[in-house]
């Protein structure tokens, strides 16, 4: 091992990363963009807010207070529509899911069934009849539209259970399984440096070595001093930095896009060495399989995406089937994204090394194998 | 210590064997320190292969090469330093620039007091300096890949068809680099299969065809050898000559120009057959007299061309 000879490899590539507009682009903006894009369609599944629109017939105190009580429950983001227009055309027109509509009269029921007699409830003159019916006004194929209804109803429930002056039988108690409350791109962080480690390592093995060796590099290089060690080294290296230029990336943005609270400790440097492994040692093996350069990276693209998708980095496994969650389990990534996951979020130790125990074993393995299969000279 | 050898590569009973095909078979020569040594032969004779187990990055099936006195096959280590190789098809980093990858190549073999300045001004790349790899022509790439065989001051460079590919003007610009490698004095090591470039640069010349070396000598030797005769080339547009050269005993034929090639032993000849003509009162635009090439050499002793595209030499 020379370490003159892996410094000029890392100047040339890190010219080259400077001066290649493509590589500089999936290294940082990709990881990024990923990371706004998720990042903000997800927030709302922290602060579920929905869109709701009330068209309030009766314009009373006792209607603005319904209203109230709906929006106080933070879920909804309310709009009213003026009272003088058709609600059902004006939903069409605008495309909205769903229209609340107080009836006219809603004060007066009210005022019946709670006995109001000026201004102060009477329980004599109390008419348990007395009702109103509040319409929804929606569009059934709209997928938000059952959540909202549902949510709308359980708001009525509570001034329904209210009106009866009982206290209620069953209440709720939560609680967190975690300790402090994590927000869902806090989850999501961790599994984009996952992804973008991936790709840059696997798609950087298959260039230095499949299109350098196609192109010819690899034969001139083969009648200098350097070594395959040297150059493994220097590749492997090299692939790290990347690594960790897109980490750094993508936290950055996130702590300053999304305020992400994260665990940031010698765990992130281990998961990342360990991929870099990992994905490199593929690498080196595809070139070896595919031995041109087009079939390898296409080799490595086939690898990369269904991998990307399957793994859990943009969305839980819970949400795919039994058979695809099986799959999942044998792909190293996932094993990666569980690893920083219980290392960054959960700050679960025990789970982070047993992680990066079985990462470690695959990486080893995958890249001892890698090494063996790279060829330098130019054969026997 | 070995005591100093007195040639730069010995190769003895050298055979190179891929599966069922015999790449190289069998052959013996020797390279003199100082000499520019061509390897002349057509596509897939076996120059390549042999060019690349010298050059230590492949081994031979069978049979012992020597590289300054040190056996490739073991001392790849002490050979690499003092050799510089311009591999066939060469290229380099896509991003990096003319004087960066030279800086590289010299960073590799741990040259500090590398002349990078001077490798650029012999390789005529200085206002190439700057620019990145990827987009120089295939003449200045071949011209780049020469000044970064030279990065470690090597005793012997290898350059495996140095101007393959490169239009006319390209070549030469590429043969100015190699003239002036010559006047250095370093031992060179080419394989070409232009014979223009073996008879214009190398002092000796092995032909090779089929994995084996069929002829060997400097062009000189070889062309008296193989080829000692005259090619008397006369451009006419009369038919009397053909009829009268022909009466005199010589075999003239029409070349794919209608020109009349015509074979002879001395300028006696061509001396006797324009007395004759001028007799009959037949008249050439032109006439050309020369000395056979190695491409007539070479289809003499192989019966085949040199190069697909070949329009030199003379049937027998």
């Amino acid at each position: 091992m020379s370490r003159r000879v892996i410094g000029a490899n890392l100047v040339v590539s890190i010219k080259t990363f400077s001066r290649e507009k493509s590589v500089m682009f999936f290294t940082i903006a990709f990881p990024i963009i990923l990371i706004l894009v998720f990042g903000t369609i997800f927030l709302n599944q922290d602060n579920l807010s929905f869109d709701l629109y009330v068209q309030d017939l009766d314009q009373t105190n006792s209607s603005a207070q319904l209203v109230k009580i709906l929006e106080l429950n933070g879920k909804f983001r309310i709009t009213t529509i003026d009272s003088s227009i058709n609600a059902t055309q004006y939903a069409k027109d605008k495309k909205l899911n769903l229209v609340l509509v107080i009836p006219s009269g809603y004060e007066k029921a009210l005022a019946r069934r709670v006995g109001l007699v000026g201004g102060i409830p009477n329980a004599a003159f109390r008419d348990p009849n007395a009702s109103v019916t509040v319409s929804f006004i929606y569009d059934a194929s709209a997928s938000s539209t059952s959540t909202k209804i549902q949510i709308i109803r359980s708001g009525f429930a509570v001034v329904n259970q209210g009106m009866s002056g009982q206290p209620p039988f069953i209440r709720a108690a939560e609680t967190p399984m975690l300790t402090k409350r994590y927000r869902f791109i806090e989850f999501f962080v961790p599994g984009i440096i996952a992804m973008s480690v991936m790709t840059s390592s696997l798609s950087g093995a298959v260039n230095m070595n499949a299109e350098l060796r196609q192109k010819g590099v690899i034969r001139k290089l083969s009648t200098t001093p350097i070594t395959r060690t040297d150059w493994i080294l220097s590749n492997i290296l090299y692939q790290f930095l990347l690594a960790v230029i897109s980490t750094m990336a993508i936290l950055v943005v996130s702590y300053a896009v999304f305020s992400v609270r994260l665990q940031i400790d010698a765990w992130l440097f281990v998961f990342i060495v360990l991929e870099v492994f990992a994905f490199g040692g593929i690498g080196m093996i595809l070139t070896r399989v595919a031995n041109e350069a087009e079939s390898a990276t296409a080799a490595a693209n086939f690898i990369m995406f269904p991998m990307m998708f399957l793994s859990g980095s943009f969305f839980p496994l819970e949400m795919m089937p039994g058979f695809l969650q099986a799959i999942a389990r044998i792909l190293p990534l996932y094993y990666v994204n569980e690893g920083l996951r219980a290392a960054m979020v959960l700050v679960d130790n025990t789970a982070a090394l047993r992680y990066s125990a079985m990462i470690g074993v695959f990486a080893t393995v995958v890249f001892v194998l890698g090494i063996n299969t790279t060829k330098w000279e130019e054969g026997k | 210590m070995t005591t100093e050898p007195e040639h730069a590569i010995d190769v003895e009973k050298l055979t190179k064997r891929y599966g069922a095909l015999l790449a190289v078979n069998d052959i013996s020569f020797h390279v003199r320190k100082g000499e520019v040594f061509a390897f002349l032969g057509p596509n897939g004779a076996g120059k390549t292969t042999t060019v690349e187990i010298i050059e230590t990055i492949r081994t031979p099936t069978s049979g012992e090469v020597r590289l300054l006195g040190m056996d490739v096959t073991t001392r790849k280590r002490d050979i690499v330093p003092r050799i510089g190789v311009l591999p066939q098809g060469f290229s380099s980093f896509d991003r990096i620039t003319v004087r960066e990858t030279i800086q590289y190549y010299a960073r590799l073999f741990g040259c500090r007091n590398t002349d990078v300045d001077g490798l650029i001004e012999l390789a005529n790349l200085k206002d190439k300096s700057k620019e990145q790899f990827k987009n120089l022509s295939g003449g200045l790439k071949q011209r780049l890949g020469i000044a970064i065989a030279l990065v470690n001051d090597p005793e012997v460079v290898f350059l495996d068809e140095p101007t393959t590919g490169l239009d006319p003007r390209a070549r030469r610009e590429v043969w100015d680099v190699l003239v002036s490698l010559k006047q250095n004095g370093k031992t060179v090591f080419l394989t070409t299969h232009y014979m223009e470039e073996a008879e214009l640069l190398a002092d000796t010349v092995a032909i090779i065809s089929k994995g084996k070396i069929i002829a060997m000598g400097s062009p000189d030797e070889l062309i008296e050898r193989n080829a000692n005769y005259l090619v008397l080339t006369l451009k006419t547009i009369d038919a009397a000559p053909f009829d009268i050269i022909q009466r005199m005993g010589f075999e003239p034929v029409h070349d794919r120009h209608k020109n009349i090639k015509v074979r002879v032993e001395h300028t006696d000849d061509v001396q006797k057959i324009l007395n004759a003509m001028k007799d009959a009162g037949a008249s050439s635009l032109s006439l050309d007299v020369r000395k056979p090439n190695l491409e007539a050499v070479f289809l003499k002793l192989t019966g085949e061309a040199l190069r697909e595209d070949s329009v030199e030499g003379v049937p027998e």
